[in-house]
């Protein structure tokens, strides 16, 4: 095939990846071209796996590159299948399975008589936000700066007194009286804000809660600088990168798509589990404080939470629980999450972020 | 020795030198390799990330330089600093009428005041260096942000001297766990592999090339008994380093079978979290059946 035909190729390919979600530049095209020319372009396996390390940046679009593909090079309609040396295909391709797929964790919780531990996907559209709550959400925007505690870094930076001597400086000053380090200049550690990471529980228990806990959210995003948020009720969904949206219509709409277990079951054990195990160990909360919006009714196995939070809490820095409601009997989750928390709050709407922004600094 | 001329190439030569690599990733380093772009591996903890950095600068006599990233890690640790103790004895062995010369106080901010840190020196030494930049996900976003300028053209601006540029650039490896997200602009600069756990009968062999004195039935009872160990919910499981340490400590111990006994014995090798022990423990009988 010319070689301007194989470009062609390549580039409808590439349209194909971007299609399926996987974001291409035209600069990675250009890369994974060159790559193949040093390889054998008939082969099945070099037109791959140069296509895997030059087109794909993150283990999660793994497995949609892989079906993009084996529909796009395999399937006997496209041009390139007659080129193709296709009796390699099955040797070469090792297909990665469920890699990046997230399996249905099992669950082996006994479950109540009330079945609200069985899970129910589904997803919930949020109207438009009214006038009064667009202004309201504007309003404590304005008014309301979060500031997460700082820690020191080990990052320094020149300052007037310190304990580390600024070498450069000092040396580039005594230049002026012949070598004499007459003034010494120092460095001092930085400090930088804590991160923020929010777990929101979207359950039925909370479905009251649902629409202000997303605003609250959107609002916590735009006022901190280093937020992660979270929601779960069956399952973990992270939603940090939608609610960043600039409108907060569009924001919610997007973060409310991604979620699929609106107002179903809790299951706050497992989804913390989930959380300690794919986010927490990773370092996403090192050092942060997590803020965990949760009613604390769980239908789960109550070990698994107790393990979960106790984990959590030796990961993070400090753990702030708002509970809705306030009830004086405290469902078994809250009983159990009590001797892990620190902060305890009863806040569920925008008015719970004046509460918090009070709390943060100091629970340095 | 010359670079590589083909994927089986490469192959041959990294398993010369005792690195077993698969199609993918050996496509990806001799892509690197040619087209002169560094590669960022992913994987897990223990499957191989930073070995394979070493027996390439091994097997293609190019000099390793390690890079290792923690959390604070600056230009002066990663790039250059002064020797600021040298350039205060030479300003104060000075005359003040040397002092007055503009030359002098250049030549005290010249290359022989310099001293050469990791990414100084690899691009010094050019093609003839593999870089290692290990964990970069444990540096913080501003070094990331540092490195971009480095990776797309092998280049480094040091104000009093100048832009140093590598001739021919070095191979440069980054290796990353995870820790966190890195940013896509330096992904964008970046070759990509995510290095998965081996199938079990390429870990065997994976065990008896790294410590041929263990015997094959072993081998394969141990790399059995850490795949049904990953199959767990373990808070850490088990890389392939581990299954080699736990191999080699049971051949070391004498052993020829993995018993529950044997196993119990040097779970240590393979498990390193509390929580997971007791787990492990409880089910040591179904381990190693």
């Amino acid at each position: 095939m010319a070689e301007a035909g194989m470009i062609a190729v390549l580039v409808e390919f590439a349209d194909a990846l971007r299609a399926a979600g996987i974001v291409v530049g035209s600069g990675d095209v250009l890369t994974y071209s060159s790559a193949l020319a040093r390889l054998d372009a008939t082969d099945l396996g070099d037109l791959y796996w140069a296509g895997r390390t030059t087109l794909v940046t993150r283990r999660e679009d793994i497995p949609t590159y892989h079906d993009t593909f084996v529909r796009f090079f395999l399937n006997s309609t496209t041009p390139m299948a007659d080129v193709l040396r296709l009796h390699e295909a099955a040797a070469t391709l090792t297909t990665p399975a469920a890699e990046g797929v997230e399996g249905e964790p099992d669950d082996n919780a006994p479950l109540g008589w009330q079945a609200s531990a069985a899970e129910v996907l589904r997803h919930k559209s949020f109207a438009a936000c009214t006038e009064a709550e667009l202004a309201a959400l504007r309003k404590i925007m304005a008014a309301i700066r979060l500031t997460p505690p700082r820690r020191r870094t080990r990052r320094t930076r020149p300052a007037r007194t310190g304990r580390t001597p600024d070498l450069r400086r000092t040396i580039r000053t005594s230049l002026r009286t012949a070598g004499e380090p007459v003034a010494l200049h120092w460095r001092q550690r930085q400090a930088r804000p804590r991160p923020l990471i929010l777990i929101l529980d979207v359950s039925g228990s909370m479905a009251d809660y649902s629409r202000g806990l997303l605003q609250f959210a959107y609002s916590t995003r735009r006022a901190a600088r280093k937020v992660d948020v979270f929601c779960f009720g069956t399952r973990l969904t992270r939603i940090t990168a939608p609610l960043h949206h600039r409108s907060p219509d569009e924001a919610l709409r997007r973060a409310a798509a991604l979620v699929v277990d609106w107002e179903g079951g809790t299951r706050i054990g497992g989804c913390l589990d989930e959380f300690v195990r794919t986010w927490g160990r990773r370092g996403a909360c090192r050092g942060g404080i997590v803020v965990i919006c949760s009613d604390g009714l769980d239908r789960g196995d109550p070990d698994v939470l107790a393990t979960a939070i106790h984990r959590l809490s030796l990961l993070c820095h400090r753990i702030v629980w708002l509970n809705p409601h306030n009830a004086d009997q405290p469902p078994l989750g809250m009983a159990i999450a009590k001797p892990h928390i620190d902060e305890l709050l009863s806040g569920h709407d925008l008015a719970s972020l004046t509460e918090l922004a009070a709390l943060l600094p100091k629970l340095a | 020795m010359a670079d590589p001329t083909s994927v089986a190439d490469l192959t041959d030569t990294l398993l010369a030198g005792g690195y077993l690599a698969d199609r993918g990733l050996a496509t990806a380093v001799y892509v690197a390799m040619s087209l002169r772009r560094p590669v960022l591996l992913e994987g897990e903890v223990g499957v191989g990330k930073t070995e394979l950095a070493k027996v390439i600068a091994a097997r293609y006599q190019r000099e390793l330089i390690r890079l290792q990233c923690y959390e604070g890690i600056d230009t002066n640790q990663a790039l250059y600093e002064w020797d600021y103790a040298r350039q205060l004895l030479h300003i104060r062995a000075l005359s003040e009428h040397q002092l007055a010369d503009d030359t002098t106080v250049d030549a005290l901010f010249g290359p022989k005041f310099l001293l050469e840190r990791p990414l100084l020196k690899a691009i010094r030494t050019g093609s003839s260096a593999v870089l290692l930049i290990d964990e970069i996900d444990r540096a913080d976003d501003e070094f990331e942000a540092f490195l971009l300028e480095l990776l797309s053209d092998f280049q480094i601006s040091i104000p009093e001297i100048g832009t140093i540029a590598a001739a021919e650039p070095p191979l440069v490896i980054l290796t990353s766990n995870r820790t966190r997200e890195l940013h896509d602009a330096l992904k964008r600069r970046c070759l990509y592999h995510w290095i998965d756990y081996p199938s079990p009968e390429r870990e065997i062999e994976i065990v008896l090339l790294r410590q041929p004195q263990v015997a094959q039935a072993l081998a394969e009872q141990v790399v059995g008994a850490v795949h049904r160990l990953r199959e767990l919910e373990l808070a850490k499981p088990p890389g392939v380093a581990e299954t080699i340490d736990w191999a080699r400590t049971l051949d070391f111990l004498g052993e020829t079978n993995l018993t529950p006994a044997a196993a119990d014995a040097t779970i240590g090798a393979v498990i390193k979290e509390h929580d997971d022990l007791t787990l492990v423990r409880a089910n040591l009988d179904e381990l190693t059946g």
